[in-house]
């Protein structure tokens, strides 16, 4: 995609959505096939340090399923059928090749199926590099920066063995000098949208977000500029909607069709936890002496709740009313893919939060290869209708 | 005169509701739905104005529901006929807790709390067996008609089982009934029957509290009201005009709307 050729706002999210929709990774594949040494490392969801990989001169790329783009066949005979859509869709993509060009692949300890998936690549592509980075659970103990940092030294190593160069700490620095700017850039595209939703649909944001995990960050970081000078300008009336915060999307992702339908049902959406890994923290990530500290302590000092984030010291259901009041939002919708058992296992204690603060909610499954939308955009609008009229 | 009108463009009919600002139903139409919908519904509101001698120019705010709620440009919103069902019952029977309304195509169970809003609900969208589609080709099939339904039903004695889940199996078995030379009223009394059933295994997952109202046309039909009657142990609520409770739920939205952003 050439972002400085295309005039019309609307054209650029229909590129961005083209590309990150296409399961031949095209940019990625462009960018490796530009310079010979260059890596492709495939990051699952939902967070994982993509400035070690970048720095060590790959590109990371964040995997996010297959959508209902892919037919899954092999990855059934894998996976239980009670395992939810991401897990399979990812498996498949690496088995009908559409992984071949990566070098490395990068699982996390979200949940037993993402633990389980890294084991089965392993087992099933023998020649891809298949590495898995255990996060700290006990995020207020004194040690958890210490062991994270420690996990981050033997992750860079991976990354060094993987792209076959050293890494200096100023190349680290730099890496994490530009995914700060990049995470200030979607904060930015985040707070307009909460100020002025009839100006920057989600559709077009999670478009903008989602280039960003299929494209070279230097290029996404030109587009979140482009953008944001385009929507500087954008003009737009405010119509009577309500004000709704989306939570529990955070790893598989609803059909761009869904996320569309339920702001056609009359919602404006003020904050979601889609795409949630590259815009992670809350603040940028230190520029101290120790890099692999700094990304280490913005892990667990400085990081967004999620489902797939433990023992807080604080309840996250909780949190979550506090900001759905912070945003003004009038309700929360919790979106969550089938089978998930972060979202559902939070969704009990938000339910009982949401009652105790008389926020008003609802609660949707999807699934990725869903294609019929009726039926949860007339549940949406019943809820928006509900919070409208009576 | 200053009036709001529901209109419910449903896949069998059109129905208009007109009331006041104080919220009185005013006048009422119900037309034959026809593409183009946008000719239906100007024909349809046109003759609903007529009864009360109100003029195009004293309706002052639109609202549609049903499943072409978006196919009349004219409109100044849109409702679900979730929503519109469950205020319009409430409106008509305050005391209703359940809403069963059985449209043409789809059939719905509605759980609502104490001032109309939606608690719970479920459908049967894209099964015709659950809905009043199925009962209008059952008729056909007998060769009796729709209006006829009803009573016919009302004085089967033993009604014939149809055990299909889907409306096009569930016609082979009337067939067969008629074949083995079932009364047409056993095998509308099983029609009835059956629908029930479907009806009231919707009502159970979203919670069967009295009172129970149920809307839609079927409600004509008195041998559906008694079968659901009957399944369920309790009365239920018959509201007097029962096509057009998803149009006037719709047009005191519309009211409630409006007063609240005036305030």
């Amino acid at each position: 995609m050439n972002i400085e050729v295309i005039n019309r706002f609307d054209e650029l999210i229909d590129e961005c959505i083209e590309t990150f929709e296409s399961l031949d990774f095209p940019e990625a594949r462009a960018w490796k096939s530009a310079e010979p040494g260059r890596a492709l490392i495939g990051c699952f969801p939902v967070y994982a340090p993509v400035e070690i990989f970048h720095a060590a001169g790959a590109l990371p790329v964040g995997l996010a399923g297959a959508g209902n783009r892919l037919e899954i066949s092999h990855a059934d005979a894998r996976f239980q059928s009670f395992v939810c859509s991401i897990i399979k869709s990812t498996l498949e993509l690496g088995m009908v090749g559409k992984l071949d060009d990566f070098d490395g692949l990068v699982f996390h300890s979200i949940c037993d199926p993402a633990r389980n998936l890294a084991s089965v690549f392993t087992r099933n592509f023998p020649n891809t590099r298949v590495e898995y980075v255990h996060f700290p659970q006990r995020l207020h103990s004194e040690e958890a920066v210490t062991y994270l940092e420690r996990e981050y030294r033997r992750i860079l190593d991976w990354a060094t063995a993987t792209t076959g160069r050293s890494v200096t700490d100023e190349e680290l620095r730099r890496s994490i000098a530009l995914y700060n700017a990049i995470r200030t850039g979607i904060r930015w595209l985040y707070d307009f949208r909460r100020a002025e939703p009839h100006k920057l649909s989600t559709r077009e944001l999670y478009a903008l977000v989602r280039y960003g995990h299929v494209a070279p960050p230097e290029k996404h970081l030109r587009l979140l500029t482009h953008a944001f000078d385009e929507l500087q300008r954008r003009e737009g009336k405010p119509k009577d909607r309500a004000r709704i915060l989306l939570v529990g999307s955070f790893c598989e992702q609803p059909p761009l069709d869904l996320i569309a339908s339920i702001e056609s049902a009359g919602c404006y959406v003020v904050d979601d936890d889609f795409l949630l890994g590259r815009r992670f923290f809350s603040a940028d990530v230190a520029d101290s002496r120790n890099p692999l500290r700094d990304l280490a302590d913005a892990y667990v000092n400085h990081s967004v709740d999620s489902s797939v984030k433990h023992d807080l010291g604080h309840s996250k259901a909780e949190a979550l009313v506090a900001r759905a009041r912070a945003y003004d939002a009038d309700a929360v919708v919790v979106l969550t893919a089938k089978f998930c058992e972060p979202a559902l296992f939070d969704y009990a204690l938000y339910r009982k939060a949401f009652h105790e603060a008389g926020m008003p909610h609802v609660f949707l499954e999807f699934e990725e290869k869903m294609w019929l939308f009726d039926k949860v955009k007339t549940e949406i609008e019943t809820f928006v209708e509900s919070l409208l009229f009576t | 005169m200053t009036l709001i009108a529901g209109i419910d463009i449903g896949s069998r009919g059109t129905k208009i509701a007109l009331i006041d600002r104080g919220g009185k139903l005013r006048g009422w139409h119900i037309a034959r739905t026809k593409p183009p919908f946008e000719e239906t519904v100007e024909a349809a509101l046109a003759a609903a104005l007529a009864t009360v001698g109100a003029s195009r120019g004293d309706v002052g705010y639109l609202i549609t529901t049903g499943f072409g709620r978006s196919s009349y440009p004219e409109r100044d919103t849109q409702v679900t006929d979730i929503s519109a069902g469950a205020f319009g019952a409430t409106a008509m029977f305050p005391k209703t807790r359940c809403v069963i309304d059985i449209g043409s195509q789809s059939s719905r169970a509605i759980h609502v709390d104490e001032i109309g809003r939606v608690k719970e609900f479920k459908s049967n969208d894209k099964c015709a067996a659950g809905a009043g589609g199925f009962v209008e080709r059952a008729a056909r099939y007998i060769e009796t008609t729709l209006e006829e339904v009803g009573e016919l039903s009302l004085a089967g004695e033993d009604p014939v089982t149809i055990s299909s889940v889907c409306a096009v199996l569930a016609e082979s078995e009337i067939i067969n009934h008629v074949s083995q030379g079932r009364s047409v009223e056993d095998i509308l009394r099983g029609v009835h029957n059956s629908l029930a059933e479907r009806a009231i295994a919707l009502l159970k997952r979203v919670g069967i509290e009295p009172e129970v109202t149920l809307v839609g046309g079927m409600a004509r039909q008195r041998g559906m009201v008694r079968a659901l009657s009957e399944m369920l142990q309790m009365p239920i609520n018959i509201p007097e005009t029962p096509e057009i409770v998803n149009a006037l739920g719709a047009a005191l939205l519309a009211k409630r709307r409006l007063e609240r952003v005036a305030a």
